[in-house]
């Protein structure tokens, strides 16, 4: 049956491709980041905050389309929540782009040759490698419209907590040395942005569920832990 | 005289035939309009209704309530038997030659197509608007409105009251108060819209269906018309034909999709146009065909 509305799908299909697409930003931004963090480059610091404007960039484009489908079109039903879940996709991956920046911006302040432990850069290296990966899995669930690949994003998560609570040991024993100690400070902030981006990257998982069933729940919810995610519609 | 011409009359033919038939009906729809307070619309009741145009069945067994004091859209593609769906409603479908019903359709618990019951009275219960304006032509403002109640054989004493009564009920006293006696085709096409709605609404009718009243509009008439009839839902139960989707989002509290003579589906209008139940219904909202 043809499709009488064509070129309007053509648009919303065009819109979610660009909002996906940022995630490809993020998945470089992460890699970036850590890259930065673990070598103390001051260089690729500068460059990952210079190229943020990418991200935000990809934000106001996305944010117009959206907002200039709803205008003209007024999509309804499934094409109403698609809309509406880019508007949160994009959102998250403006965030997502920004927790790169605040890491970034940590290096120089950490210091050129910072008393570094190496049990906590590996910790931060496999964290950052976790994010990546969470970002790259919310992308593909969101465009397979897969509930259950957005679902297992909540255990990938419980990875990323797992790590980030591990650091938090690790500083913790760091010892007295007050230099040591800011340098720990700071890392923390770091493993705090990689957790962030988990966060978000299981956010899209809910959109995605929300696509497709129409009903919006948290995967998990601290204030209600006996919610269940929503099963895929029959 | 048309009935399409008469709007809520069937016109002067059956006006003997009324005020000489025992009007249990009307009685009927009195004594329980008497019994609520304030006047309220009341619901109708479609069971297994099947309508047909010679062989071809147009409707094939719908199930349906219309809610007191609600709007509620009937959307779907052209052809798929909304407007036969409403025309039998008020018995207008059994004027086509050839065209006949079947099943049940109640007003509360007035069966319409019950034996005894008078044509005239169930066409002055349910009201019916028209796509395109259709005012008498030759009649003045005022005689548009005064003409649903004389035609339909109804006594007042207070005929001025009834249509200023009527006009404002329809929004469009303030804009005529001067000028009655002007002829209503000079009116411009939304006000004449609204006219043919205070003529409705002038026999003071328990229901009201519009079929698509404002797709011979522009966007600000429609808007009026649109207003109107969410003042027009507090006192009566709207039965709304219509191609746009948004004007069911804007003014429907529920929404009911037909296709193919059958309803797919019916539920509240925020739910068809955001998580509907049935794909069909998905897909004709969504523009995927139609």
């Amino acid at each position: 049956m043809p499709d009488a509305r064509a070129q309007f799908h053509e648009e919303l299909s065009e819109l979610e491709t660009m909002a996906l697409g940022g995630l490809d930003l993020v998945v470089e931004a992460v890699e970036r980041a850590i890259e930065t963090v673990l070598n103390q480059d001051v260089e690729l610091a500068t460059m990952v905050i210079d190229d943020d404007d990418r991200i935000d960039g990809r934000y106001l484009e996305v944010h117009q389309g959206v907002l200039s489908l709803l205008a003209r079109q007024a999509p309804v039903a499934t094409d109403l929540r698609v809309v509406a879940a880019i508007l949160h996709v994009i959102k998250h991956v403006e965030r997502m782009g920004d927790q790169c920046v605040n890491m970034a911006k940590l290096v120089p302040l950490a210091g050129h040759e910072p008393p570094a432990d190496p049990r906590l850069l590996q910790n931060l290296e496999r964290m950052g490698d976790q994010a990546r990966r969470q970002v790259i899995q919310s992308k593909l669930a969101f465009a397979r419209r897969d509930v259950e690949l957005a679902q297992d994003l909540v255990r990938q998560d419980d990875q990323i907590d797992e790590l980030n609570r591990d650091c938090f040991h690790i500083a913790l024993e760091i010892g007295d040395d007050p230099d040591r100690r800011e340098w720990a400070m700071h890392m923390m902030l770091v493993a705090r942005c990689l957790e962030r981006i988990g966060d978000n990257a299981v956010d899209i998982g809910e959109q995605t569920a929300f696509v497709v069933t129409g009903l919006f729940r948290e995967f998990e919810d601290a204030s209600h832990p006996q919610l269940v995610p929503p099963a895929p519609a029959a | 005289m048309t009935l399409e011409n008469a709007s809520t009359t069937s016109g002067e033919d059956t006006l003997a035939t009324e005020e000489t038939q025992a009007n249990r009906f009307e009685r009927q729809a009195k004594e329980a309009k008497a019994s609520e307070a304030p006047a309220a619309g009341r619901r109708v009741t479609l069971r297994g209704l099947k309508a047909y145009y010679g062989d071809a069945e147009a409707i094939r067994g719908v199930d349906l309530d219309y809610e007191p004091n609600k709007v509620t859209a009937m959307i779907g593609p052209s052809g798929c038997g909304k407007s036969t769906m409403v025309r039998c409603i008020n018995r207008m479908h059994e004027e086509i030659p050839n065209a006949r019903a079947e099943g049940e359709i109640k007003l509360d618990d007035l069966d319409i197509y019950g034996e005894g019951v008078d044509v005239v009275a169930v066409r002055r219960a349910i009201g019916m608007v028209f796509q395109k304006p259709n005012p008498f032509p030759t009649m003045s403002i005022f005689d548009n409105v005064a003409a649903g109640v004389r035609l339909s054989g109804t006594k007042t004493s207070d005929m001025k009251g009834v249509v200023q009564g009527s006009l404002r009920g329809a929004g469009l006293w303030d804009e005529v108060k001067d000028r009655l006696g002007e002829p209503g085709i000079g009116l411009s096409g939304g006000q004449q819209q609204r006219l043919c709605i205070a003529r409705t609404i002038a026999v003071e009718p328990e229901v009201i269906i519009m079929d698509e009243p404002c797709s011979a509009l522009d966007p600000v008439a429609t808007l009026k018309i649109e207003e109107l009839i969410s003042e027009l839902k507090q006192r009566y139960t709207i039965i709304l034909v219509t191609h746009n989707m948004q004007q069911a989002g804007r003014v429907a509290d529920s929404t009911a999709f037909m296709l193919s003579g059958e309803l797919v589906e019916v539920d509240e209008t925020e739910r068809i146009f955001t998580n509907p139940n049935d794909q069909r219904t998905e897909d004709y909202v969504s523009g995927k065909f139609g």
